[in-house]
């Protein structure tokens, strides 16, 4: 398997994770927030937070690697009239400027809550919009395939997927980094019971969720292929070739099945009783499969690129 | 000052030879790698049956397709070029301004005759500007002044369709509905109509 746009496969994978995460931190400080109070919710959330803006940022710088001539960079956002390169550049960075502000003004504790959760909820829309442009860079319609309504719904889907399973493992890291040190510092460790009934329970919702998202992938893939099969151009017949040449499918596949659907089942199972050293593991685990798969499967994105004419 | 300018080929009587190929590397000095226009070889075959006689014929067709830019009215290369290195100009010729481009290579992925050539060394898109220079002196754009068989020739499109017809939609060009591309082909009498998928490209690598 060739990767030649290496760039582009890690721009756009990690863009989505980081929008991903932010969006699943949102979703998690909002239901919890019914039942806890602010201070304990931001112990969960906040190191969660403070990670999806260095990973944005080398998202964005990572990039700059695509380009042939990047000099001529302050010049990207000149045609934002037709150009969806240009839009998702600009909302690229206007997702991780605002990120910024909220992650500082969360840290400072500046503003008053219902501001920053208002300035966040701004922050997501905005994130969920870039992904949503980033996918309407490739509807090229000399691309036949890229240029269908699979592509979208799989970066959105990469999205939630990537996304909720980073905050689930950055959730048991940071817990199992707090146990360590409030241990460390001899403090009562019913002091975290709180925090705790609250990571599992977020740990469930991102379970059931990851699962959710698996089962549209597992439609939107077949989708794709049979459409590609349909089309009958060569263009769509060199795309399906390509994806179904060596095993990368399959391994595809299996690692999303076996991260977003086997263990994140057994990851909402455990959360409610496990271990803490157990849902380290699970949640750890799940991650990674799901993102070795999402990996294999945006080279492959890239690999299909196969234009009509000449 | 010409409305749009547009290509004319006489497909019936390109013998395939290059020289506009070979004219428009030599005068722009292009790279190895960058080629501005290509003669593209399409062939394909069948065989026909006569079951009175219980004979197969086969029926084989080859024919040329000279392509560089068409300068299209609707040019997707402009259209998804973030910079607006690539803009539609004057004469209603599309050319790319290395001073502005970025090198990111998106009109080169759209683009359905592969008329942007990326230039490894320079980092920046490159493509033939109907030879901008040659027209300013009254001169005639380099592979049109070299073609032997004189079945390439250029002028306002307008003209070059009334006189020849509306036709572009030869295999294996693209739809022209895409681009609208300023584009008129006289075609071959084998020519098989875009989309047909009876042939192929035969020589892949030069385009
Ligand atoms: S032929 Fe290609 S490069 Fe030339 S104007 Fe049309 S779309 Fe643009
Ligand atoms: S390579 Fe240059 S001309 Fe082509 S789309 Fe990018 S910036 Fe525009």
């Amino acid at each position: 398997m060739p990767v030649g746009e290496l760039p582009l496969v890690l721009f756009t994978l990690l863009t989505q994770m980081s929008v991903g995460s932010f969006v699943a931190l949102g979703a998690v400080h909002v239901l919890a927030r019914r039942r806890y109070p602010a201070a304990t919710v931001d112990r969960l959330s906040d190191p969660a937070l403070y990670a999806i803006g260095p990973v944005m940022v080398a998202a964005l710088a990572v990039s700059l690697l695509h380009l042939g001539n990047p000099v001529n960079l302050l010049n990207v956002l000149n045609n934002l009239g037709s150009s969806w390169l240009s839009r998702e550049i600009l909302l690229g960075c206007a997702f991780t400027a605002l990120g910024a502000a909220f992650a500082l003004c969360q840290w400072r504790r500046w503003l008053t809550p219902g501001v920053r959760q208002a300035v966040a909820a701004v922050t997501a829309v905005v994130g969920l919009v870039f992904v949503w442009a980033s996918a309407q860079v490739y509807l090229i319609p000399t691309v036949p395939a890229w240029d269908t309504w699979t592509t979208p719904v799989a970066f959105l889907a990469t999205t939630f997927l990537l996304g909720c399973l980073a905050v689930g493992a950055a959730f048991v890291v940071a817990a199992s980094v707090r146990t360590r040190r409030a241990a460390a510092q001899g403090a009562r460790p019913e002091a975290e019971a709180e925090v705790d009934a609250m990571l599992r329970s977020s740990l469930r919702g991102i379970g059931l969720t990851a699962i959710a998202v698996l089962a549209v992938e597992l439609l939107v893939l077949p989708a794709w292929l049979l459409g590609l099969a349909n089309d009958g151009s060569p263009a769509a017949t060199a795309a399906a070739a390509a994806l179904t040449a060596g095993g990368w499918l399959h391994l595809r596949l299996v690692l999303a099945v076996l991260g977003g659907g086997v263990l994140a089942l057994f990851l909402y199972r455990a959360a409610a009783a496990g271990g803490r050293r157990l849902l380290l593991v699970t949640a750890g685990s799940a991650f990674v499969l799901v993102l070795v798969a999402e990996t294999v499967g945006r080279v492959q994105f890239f690999e299909s690129y196969a234009r009509i004419g000449i | 000052m010409a409305q749009q300018l547009g290509f004319w080929i006489d497909q019936q009587y390109c013998t395939g030879c290059k020289a506009c190929q070979v004219a428009c590397k030599d005068k722009h000095d292009l790279p190895l790698g960058v080629t501005w226009r290509r003669v593209v070889e399409y062939s394909g075959g069948s065989w026909s049956t006569d079951p009175a006689a219980g004979t197969f014929a086969p029926n084989v067709f080859t024919y040329y397709t000279s392509i560089s830019c068409n300068h299209c009215d609707d040019p997707i290369c402009v259209a998804v070029c973030p910079t607006t290195a690539m803009h539609k100009g004057a004469d209603g010729i599309v050319s790319v301004d290395p001073a502005k481009c970025v090198g990111c290579r998106f009109c080169e992925w759209a683009c359905p005759y592969s008329a942007p050539q990326f230039d490894p060394t320079a980092g920046v898109m490159t493509k033939c500007d109907l030879c901008a220079d040659e027209l300013a002196e009254g001169r005639d754009p380099a592979c049109v002044a070299a073609c032997p068989s004189r079945v390439l020739h250029y002028g306002e499109i307008a003209d070059l369709r009334a006189e020849h017809g509306d036709r572009a939609d030869v295999a294996p060009l693209p739809d022209p509905s895409i681009t609208r591309p300023n584009l008129v082909i006289t075609p071959h009498r084998h020519a098989e109509p875009t989309d047909a998928g009876t042939g192929t490209i035969t020589n892949p690598e030069e385009i």
